[in-house]
């Protein structure tokens, strides 16, 4: 390009002089990219007659954003002077294709005890939301009785999901485009409730995951979910006639893969929570109190239709009073599965040896600050880099190291307990049961020195 | 405070702000981009500004004309391309692929340019809506309108079919717009290459490939054939290569191998004159490694050149071991053994790729042919003893050592296992005895060899049989020390055999010479009076003696003989003429043995110590022997051999035979009351297999004698049979 790579843009009135480099950076999949590149140059570089000819781009485009967008472009971290609204930076970072270049410098890497509020967003809806999920690319999305509203990154809510209405058990995101819904099946129905992938940008529905038995396809009732990193997609089921177990389907085409019937003995189709241990090659399934009398963990192998390991504390707690396993969540090196009891003591299950009991560790007197008269919400468990993340009352706690010290409390003075959490995107977004109330919480990115 | 008086001010009414969207601001918009779209597919993009036509793009995407725009897009680049379509089609000849490279191109070119502009749309209407981006939309419509169109499909394709079918036959094409063309289809989707050119090119080549093999497979030789077939598969994989997509390989690899390989599989390695079994009796190697790794890629293909190459082996081993001629010979009958897997084990290392199942092939024919003869474990035994014997040219004890782990292998094949431990243990005994083991040390890694095979319990007498022959000298030593009047008799050197450890034959002692009789008397006084409790029998068939003569012409020599030999030559210190009764009479020698004897030394060319009346090979009770007075040699020493048939005779083989089946059955009744001791109760049958598989590393024992051994055990008590079911038998502790 002529000019010693130098260019400049007369961006709405104001000139921005700039460099080739500096703007290869945006990529040539992006506006800019396209106006730099020799196809639509073809007479300026013909005609390079010197090294003092500097080309000039005319762009009918608000400067004020233009700068902040130059400035992302030539540092990669993004300052937003406070009289510039967001939304207009995203209109116009969408208009030059640089919104994704916004999204990456908005926000740091995912450190749980660098956290920081970024945002409170109201709920319209009404009643209690039944659990938040975590996007990969930083947006959301909250379950709502018979409907899962929709947000994306820049939280800006999108077309709400929902299956029929039916009461919504849980939902995942299979990757940033498709949403997965697991409702209940309403009496009197046919061929309703169940599961089914939804696109989360435009809402519409792509296919259903239905249940076959005896190659008869039944309603049924979808409870927790999960999937591994291949092709499977898993789900607790209930059928009508007492079909109990897991279900498994080809994530792309909706197809019944395999069924898990539930053997006596191990709870499969109440779940409460389903995860994919992928070193394990095993599905771990936790049906908990309140849901079921009996807490049953198992680690399910499809590929011999067996349950490989598993623990239930069937016999062992006789009064009320007695410490209930109440979430579970298998850690990251699949060694172990935390669990949390109604004082919210942590515990830990050997997933290497056999039948061992909880080792409880004992942290409920130093924590115990709940508020009397507040309506309580079940803890739930989280891990993410090492960190794990149990939320208690209206307060997410953070513990690091191997010892799972407690290095970090979440805490927002109102909004109530928190009755669900998730992370994902490098960002925690904490769903509370008052005023129906979700936040943000995002890692600042990294400080200049 | 002041307008608080003004009871009319000037009324403010609202602003009517009415949004009124140009009505013709599509068209217009949409006139700026047609133009736009012209000016890039009529190569004059350089008046264009990106920046207005990104503008206008943007705005009628935000004026939610997205589904017009996309429309109208649709429709113009169906007309330019309609336009290029028309050009392609009037393009002559060889023409034709180059003018569509050139519109490809273009289209390529012009399909960025206006994704550029269309970016905007690309990012938002089209994700939402589920629409094909702009530069698919693109290729879809090249693939629609020109590639699929009725008047270039076929041509395309037949023209790439044409070329390819060119190049096959020696002709020079350019390489270089077939690969565009390919990587066009390919780009167009992976269905379009299958579909429009893959599949057709791979039925046109089943066909090509299929007339040539045809034509071939009658005037070449199957060597000649197969290098054919490999210059095929590897041109074919260059031409993947060069302008294909590389999953193409393996479907073409596929297409020809079934036509010129699997479809030919049977004839070609059965051809007559050139096939496998002439490969493998002429050691092509070349040939054979070829046709190795071409039959590798046929289904089933190695597993036909295996049993064809079995069958052969077996054929030939078979025709090796029942050759009447070959049985002459023991030492040269087991080394074409040798030969022979020698070099089918060169075959198989060098063509075969040392493949595994080649060489249990192999392993197998051998087992399977070797015992076709009953008289292999004795020849490999005497092939052993042959190598071990002194005075073999291999000096070297290595050249020895490989030849001695060759043997083994064949020693592995054999399934009368026993029967060769018979026969290795009477020509090591005869070995030691006549002191013509060759080296100890060979003799001992011999050893080992059979150990590892055997087990302890097999060379544990043979083991005993080299410390007797120590403790002997030890012994034979010991009596010379403890007497000094010894030196008048003449010397001897006794072995001291024990009774077990060696194969006896029952002997009838001879008479001996009254001078060797007197000493060997001392002897026996001397050793039982420090061994106590034992008892001595004296083995003459077994001994030698070396004996100094003078004959008549007055010449001397020391001659070296057996010790019956030496009885006989012993007499004629007394008398002149001998007749053979009398012989017999004065020694007590067994018939068989003197004649042998008397043989030997009337009868070996240059070594004839005794002449014999009348001169004839065979001898009567009345023929006569005198010393021959005019006996010559070379040598001061003379050693007069026995002829000694190395091969048993009839008698002797079936005699031997007789031994190792009477050894069997206590096996076979062990083997019985060992799995009756475990099982307790089981059914005829099973026992039969049991027995037989417990066995069968030694030898395979006939059904006939376990039968025999189950009646005898329960003669015994040792079983009984079931009282309801005749068939059952049930062990008695």
């Amino acid at each position: 390009m002529a000019g010693g790579g130098r260019v400049r843009f007369n961006v709405g009135g104001q000139v921005f002089e700039t460099t080739t480099t500096t703007l290869a950076n945006a990529g040539r999949d992006s506006m800019l990219g396209a106006l730099l590149d020799s196809s639509w140059n073809v007479s300026s570089s013909s005609s390079g007659d010197g090294a003092a000819a500097v080309a000039e781009y005319f762009i009918d485009r608000n400067p004020a954003c233009f700068a902040v967008l130059l400035d992302l472009l030539r540092t990669g971290s993004l300052h937003v002077p406070p009289h510039l609204p967001e939304k207009l930076l995203h209109r116009e970072a969408l208009y030059y294709g640089l919104l994704d270049h916004v999204r990456a410098a908005r926000w740091g890497a995912f450190d749980g005890d660098r956290l920081r509020l970024a945002a409170s967003v109201p709920g319209r809806a009404p009643g209690d939301g039944t659990a938040i999920r975590a996007a990969p690319d930083g947006g959301c999305c909250v379950a709502h009785g018979g409907a899962v509203r929709v947000y994306n990154w820049m939280l800006d809510e999108r077309r709400p999901v929902s299956l029929d209405h039916s009461q919504v058990n849980d939902a995942a995101y299979l990757d940033a485009a498709t949403l997965l819904v697991a409702a209940r099946e309403r009496l009197g129905k046919r061929d309703d409730g169940g599961m089914a992938a939804f696109s989360a940008v435009s809402g519409e529905l792509r296919h259903r995951f239905r249940v076959a038995h005896g190659r008869q396809a039944k309603s049924f009732t979808a409870g927790a979910l999960a999937f591994d990193q291949d092709a499977s997609v898993f789900a607790s089921c209930k059928g009508r006639l007492n079909e109990y177990g897991i279900g498994v389907w080809d994530r792309a085409t909706g197809e019944q893969a395999d069924f898990f019937y539930e053997p006596p003995g191990c709870a499969l189709g109440d779940a409460d929570k389903l995860q994919w241990l992928e070193g394990t090659n095993a599905l771990m399934v936790a049906t908990l109190f309140p849901k079921a009398d009996n807490c049953f963990i198992g680690l399910l192998d499809f590929r011999g239709k067996n349950v490989v390991w598993s623990w239930s504390d069937a016999g062992a707690a006789a009064s009320h009073d007695d410490k209930r396993v109440l979430h579970a969540i298998a850690m990251e090196d699949e060694r172990s599965v935390c669990v949390i009891n109604q004082y919210d003591d942590l515990g830990f299950l050997d997933l290497r040896n056999g039948a061992g009991g909880v080792r409880w560790s004992s942290r409920s007197k130093l924590m115990n600050r709940k508020v009397p008269g507040e309506e309580s919400c079940y803890p739930k468990l989280a891990t993410h880099g090492g960190q794990l993340f149990s939320s208690m009352n209206d307060s997410i706690s953070v513990f690091s190291g191997p010892e799972y010290v407690l290095t970090s409390t979440l805490r927002r003075s109102h909004g109530g307990a928190i009755c669900d959490f998730s992370i994902g995107g490098d960002r925690l977004f904490a769903l509370h049961n008052e005023e129906n109330v979700f936040d943000v919480w995002e890692t600042p990115p990294p400080p200049i020195i | 405070m002041m307008n608080g008086q003004k009871k009319r001010g000037p009324r403010i009414e609202p602003f009517r702000h009415r949004v009124e969207t140009d009505p013709k601001f599509f068209d217009k918009s949409w006139k700026k981009l047609h133009d736009a779209i012209r000016e890039i597919y009529n190569h004059n993009a350089s008046g264009l500004s990106f920046e207005e036509l990104y503008r206008t793009a943007y705005n009628m995407v935000l004026h939610k004309l997205g589904p017009k725009l996309y429309e109208k897009l649709t429709e113009n680049m169906k007309e330019h391309l309609e336009e290029m379509r028309t050009c392609v089609e009037a393009a002559q000849g060889g023409l034709f692929l180059e003018e569509l490279e050139r519109k490809w191109n273009d289209h390529n070119k012009a399909l960025t340019m206006i994704r550029d502009i269309l970016m905007y749309m690309d990012r938002t209407y089209i994700p939402t809506n589920k629409k094909t981006p702009v530069f698919d939309l693109g290729l879809e419509l090249w693939r629609d309108t020109i590639v699929r169109s009725p008047m270039i499909h076929g041509r395309l394709l037949d023209t790439l079919l044409e070329l390819i079918h060119r190049e096959r036959t020696g002709e020079v094409i350019n390489r270089c717009l077939m690969r565009t063309t390919t990587k066009m289809l390919m780009t167009l989707g992976s269905s379009v290459y299958q579909d429009d050119f893959e599949r057709p090119f791979l039925e046109v080549s089943a066909s090509f490939y299929s007339g040539e093999s045809q034509q071939f497979i009658d005037c070449y030789s199957c060597g000649d054939y197969l290098k054919l077939a490999e210059r095929r598969l590897s041109e074919e994989s260059e031409r993947v290569s060069q302008y294909m997509d590389v999953k193409t390989n393996e479907k073409i690899t596929a297409v020809v191998v079934k036509e010129m390989l699997s479809n030919h599989m049977q004839r070609l390695i059965l051809m007559e004159n050139s096939g496998l079994v002439n490969m493998l009796v002429e050691d092509r190697y070349e040939d054979l490694t070829r046709m190795y790794t071409l039959f590798n890629y046929v289904p089933d293909g190695l597993t036909t050149i295996r049993s064809v190459m079995m069958s052969h082996i077996k054929d030939t081993g078979k025709s090796l071991v029942t050759d009447p001629e070959r049985l002459k010979d023991p030492v040269d009958f087991v080394q074409r053994l040798l030969n022979e897997k020698d070099k089918f084990d060169n075959i198989i290392n060098v063509s075969f790729n040392s493949d595994k199942s080649f060489l249990n092939a192999l392993n197998s024919s051998f087992e399977h042919f070797i015992n076709l003869n009953n008289r292999s474990p004795e020849f490999i035994s005497l092939f052993v003893d042959d190598k071990l014997r002194k005075g073999v040219k291999e000096a070297n004890e290595d050249v020895l050592e490989t030849v001695l782990d060759k043997v083994m292998m064949l020693f592995r094949y054999l399934q009368e296992k026993d029967l060769f431990e018979k026969y290795y243990k009477q020509h090591l005994a005869k070995r030691l005895i006549s002191g013509k083991a060759a080296s100890d040390d060979s003799e001992r890694s011999m050893l080992v060899k059979l150990k590892t095979e055997c087990g302890y319990q097999f060379t544990s007498k043979l083991e005993g049989m080299f410390n007797d022959l120590k403790t002997s000298q030890d012994t034979t030593q010991g009596f010379y020390a403890s007497a000094s009047d010894l030196a008048d008799y003449p010397t001897i050197s006794v072995q001291i055999l024990t009774t077990g450890s060696w194969p006896t034959q029952p002997c009838s002692t001879c008479n001996l010479p009254p001078e060797i009789l007197a000493v060997s008397e001392r002897f026996r006084s001397y050793y039982l009076g420090t061994h106590n409790g034992r008892r001595l029998t004296w083995q003459t068939n077994m001994g030698n003696a070396d004996i100094k003569t003078t004959f008549g012409n007055g010449s001397k020599h020391e001659l070296n003989v057996s010790t019956y030999q030496m009885c006989i030559l012993m007499l004629f210190n007394s008398s002149d003429v001998l007749t053979y009764r009398e012989i017999e009479q004065a020694t007590a020698i067994p018939a068989v043995d003197l004649k042998r004897c008397l043989q030997s030394l009337a009868l070996m060319k240059g070594k004839q110590v005794l002449r014999k009346e009348p001169m004839s090979r065979d001898i009567a009770d009345d023929d006569s022997f005198s010393v021959n007075d005019k006996f010559t040699s070379k040598l001061f020493k003379v050693k007069i051999g026995t002829v000694s048939a190395q091969k048993e005779t009839d008698p002797e083989k079936l005699e031997t035979r007789q031994r190792v089946e009477e050894d069997r059955k206590p096996q076979i009744e062990a083997a019985i009351v060992r799995i009756m001791k475990s099982r307790r109760v089981l059914d005829h049958n099973s026992i039969m297999t049991e027995v037989t598989k417990q066995l069968q590393p030694r030898f395979l024992p006939n059904p006939v004698v376990i039968k025999k051994r189950i009646e005898s055990l329960i003669e015994r008590e040792f079983l009984e049979r079931d009282k309801t079911d005749r068939k059952m038998y049930r062990y008695l502790a």
